[in-house]
């Protein structure tokens, strides 16, 4: 399938709701648009194929609770960040970086604890 | 055959040199090592270091610390350098508060004012009287964007501060658009009621209204008395993507300027300049009262705390000799730091006009027969104080190939910098300059705003690149640089340092460019004024050119600048100038302690 708008691409398969949506705010605050659709396939590969399809080349898979963050040219299983049964911050700042990936930003902290505020 | 170390102690680093004597006197030089000094140079605490870099040296060559027959430590220079910053002029406080930062995506353009109003309390509010909304994070962004909705009809809301980082998030759901400053980490600090001006800038600008002291008078409406008070906030918002300036009229309002004060030079002649007139004419004073006493600064100023701050640190090695600290030369350089804004919610800051001060002291003789006499008692290897540092720098730099007499030795360490001449005859004449790589490791660490010294000491010591995709980097002289394994994510996007073995990771948010010109003018203004000055005083009747030829040794003649910075300057003066190679191998350093060994044999052959 050729795929011709400017979007991060996101592969989805039983995905939890309440994660897809703090990724999806992550990327739209970043100001990048996204498509999200449901496809067949493991975790990497999800991710995998995700960034390569992206225009922008930048992906994400998500199965069930487990989301991976992938970007083009990177082997399959290579991801550049992966998360299992996450919390939300951490969904938002992985929306956050596959969008910064995108603009060329550094990355938002996605593993430890989150950053406390006052 | 005989095992014999050479040991020199500098301000920053302990080099030691191991050699081996024939009967016969032939000799060869085994190993070297380098360790950190342990405590300020020339006290007991040194003989740790000493011993761990013998012992360093001792094991590349597979030999015990007890096979050594003989250490021979220099006489140290008798100077001890220190560094200190202070700025020129104190911030005034001022009746308002500000908010100025760069959250990377602010939403909406344009300024706004009106009176802030947590979102909580929104149903305090009361229609048309102009209202700027603040929402803590406790609030999720279709929550905010769903109350401020309900109300927007009947209230007049004009701009939104936000503390999560959801501003287009935020204004997507909105129904009216306003500019939304968000990512505002102490928001519990916004004082409600007071009248707010907020401004976000159109993308790729910066604020215009409230980087301007008319600007924000016109928002806030304040006189010509008031509007003086409020530059520096003004003056501190310059170059940011949004910002929020508070009045608060309650502040107490107090000008609080402290004087900068006057530096005295005690001298052949007793001269004073204030340390307004910049690093240039403090140089020219310092020079104009010849051979220093001491040097101290105005009571109850800016420059006298910096002086007395020198003094207390130095005060431990003056006890252990029971004498006074003494100044006796120091080296200013202009440079900026950050200063506090006061009225700021966020710690902002604005640079200021500062000076720093490298500044040495000279002591009567450091106590090393001490340090000899311990380190014998602790190694049970004989151990001699030999030799004087400088003479001890020059036998040592004559050992690199190409060089020839009248030889001038530049010995750029940390704390300071020391200059020698030696002559075909054998005559030493010998200078001690305030300034070295410590002095440029502050400037490099306040201008660019680090946290700590150890950063600064990083980005002054290895080449950057900026990781542009996870396979390639731009290296600071423009050159590309690609991966074949990607690079790890954390470095995505960052400057980064190449250090032999490792990247390191910049935390601060610096452009390359702009930590690029700060360190090179840190270099430049210390080495270069310093190594002028330096060989001028140790030149025959103090003209440069009657040097012919300069080594360069010391840590910081290992930089992979400085030594080309110098080279350049000096060429001025037909100078050929350049980073030594002590032995043909051991490129800048050891030096001193090359000199040690090779000083042994002159003294070993007389006895003979």
């Amino acid at each position: 399938m050729v795929v011709n708008k400017p979007t991060i691409i996101i592969y989805t398969q039983e995905a939890d709701e309440d994660l897809l949506r703090e990724i999806c705010a992550g990327i739209e605050e970043e100001g990048v648009l996204y498509e999200i659709r449901p496809r067949e396939g493991g975790l990497d590969q999800l991710a995998y194929e995700a960034a390569r399809e992206s225009m922008l080349g930048s992906g994400i898979g998500i199965t069930g609770q487990r989301i991976a963050m992938q970007m083009e040219r990177l082997p399959e299983g290579r991801n550049v960040f992966e998360l299992d049964h996450p919390r939300f911050w951490q969904c938002r700042n992985l929306g956050s970086n596959s969008a910064r990936a995108v603009k060329k930003m550094p990355f938002k902290p996605v593993y430890g604890q989150e950053e406390i505020r006052e | 055959m005989k095992l014999i170390a050479g040991v020199d102690i500098g301000n920053s680093t302990t080099e030691v040199c191991v050699g081996s004597v024939g009967e016969d006197g032939s000799f060869r030089f085994l190993s070297g090592a380098s360790r950190v000094t342990t405590g300020t140079k020339g006290t007991l605490s040194n003989v740790h270091g000493i011993r761990v870099a013998l012992e360093d040296a001792m094991y590349s060559i597979h030999q015990p610390l007890s096979a050594l027959d003989l250490v021979r430590l220099n006489e140290a220079a008798p100077v001890i350098g220190d560094t200190a910053m202070e700025t020129i002029t104190e911030t005034i406080i001022t009746e308002s508060s500000m908010i100025g930062h760069n959250p990377s995506t602010p939403a909406g353009a344009g300024e706004a004012v009106g009176y802030l109003l947590f979102l909580e309390n929104i149903w305090k509010g009361k229609p048309g009287v102009p209202y700027i909304v603040v929402a803590s994070s406790k609030f999720s962004y279709e929550e905010t964007a769903a109350r401020l909705n309900q109300r927007i009809p009947e209230l007049d809301i004009r701009g939104l501060i936000l503390q999560a980082d959801e501003a287009v998030l935020v204004e997507n759901r909105l129904n009216k658009e306003i500019p939304i400053i968000d990512e505002v980490r102490h928001i519990s600090r916004v004082p409600e009621e007071k009248l707010a001006a907020i401004e976000v800038a159109l993308p790729g600008t910066s604020v215009r209204m409230l980087s301007n002291p008319y600007g924000i008078a016109t928002l806030l409406g304040l006189n010509a008395e008031e509007t003086r008070m409020v530059t520096p906030i003004a003056k501190s918002l310059i170059g940011k993507r949004s910002a929020v300036v508070i009045r608060t009229p309650n502040g107490n309002v107090r000008e609080n300027i402290l004087p900068a004060g006057e530096i005295f030079f005690h001298g052949e002649r007793e001269e004073q300049v204030s340390i307004d007139a910049g690093a240039d004419d403090i140089m020219d004073v310092l020079q104009k009262s010849g051979e220093i006493r001491d040097i101290n600064g105005q009571r109850d100023t800016n420059v006298g705390n910096m002086f007395e701050r020198i003094k207390a640190s130095m005060l431990d090695v003056a006890q252990t000799q029971d004498h006074e600290v003494r100044i006796t030369d120091i080296l200013a350089v202009d440079t900026l730091a950050p200063v506090e804004i006061s009225g700021s919610l966020a710690g902002e800051t604005c640079m200021e006009k500062a000076v720093g001060i490298a500044a040495m002291v000279r002591t009567q003789h450091l106590p090393m027969q001490k340090i000899a006499e311990r380190l014998e008692q602790e190694l049970h290897v004989k151990a001699v104080v030999a030799g004087v540092e400088a003479v001890m720098a020059s036998l040592g730099a004559m050992t690199t190939p190409g060089t020839r007499l009248p030889l001038a030795v530049l010995d750029m360490g940390g704390g300071s910098t020391d200059a020698a001449v030696l002559e075909p005859d054998g005559s030493v004449r010998t200078t001690h300059q305030a300034g070295a790589g410590e002095l440029v490791s502050m400037l490099i660490q306040t201008e660019l705003g680090l946290e700590s010294r150890g950063e600064a000491e990083q980005i002054k010591k290895y080449p950057m690149g900026k990781v542009e995709s996870l396979f390639h980097m731009r290296l600071e002289n423009g050159s590309m640089r690609f991966f074949e394994e990607s690079i790890d994510p954390r470095y995505y996007g960052h400057v980064v340092l190449l250090a032999k073995n490792e990247m390191i990771r910049i935390e601060e948010d610096i452009p390359m460019e702009k930590i690029l010109e700060v360190r090179r003018e840190a270099k430049k203004k210390v080495f270069v004024r310093n190594a002028l000055r330096a060989l001028a005083q140790v030149a025959p009747g103090h003209d440069l050119r009657k040097i012919p030829n300069v080594v360069l040794v010391g840590g910081s003649a290992e930089d992979f600048e400085i030594p080309e910075m110098l080279t350049e300057a000096l060429a001025e003066y037909r100078i050929v100038c350049g980073r030594g190679n002590i032995r043909g191998t051991e490129g800048p350093r050891n030096a001193v302690a090359t000199g040690l060994l090779m000083s042994y044999l002159t003294e070993a052959g007389r006895d003979r």
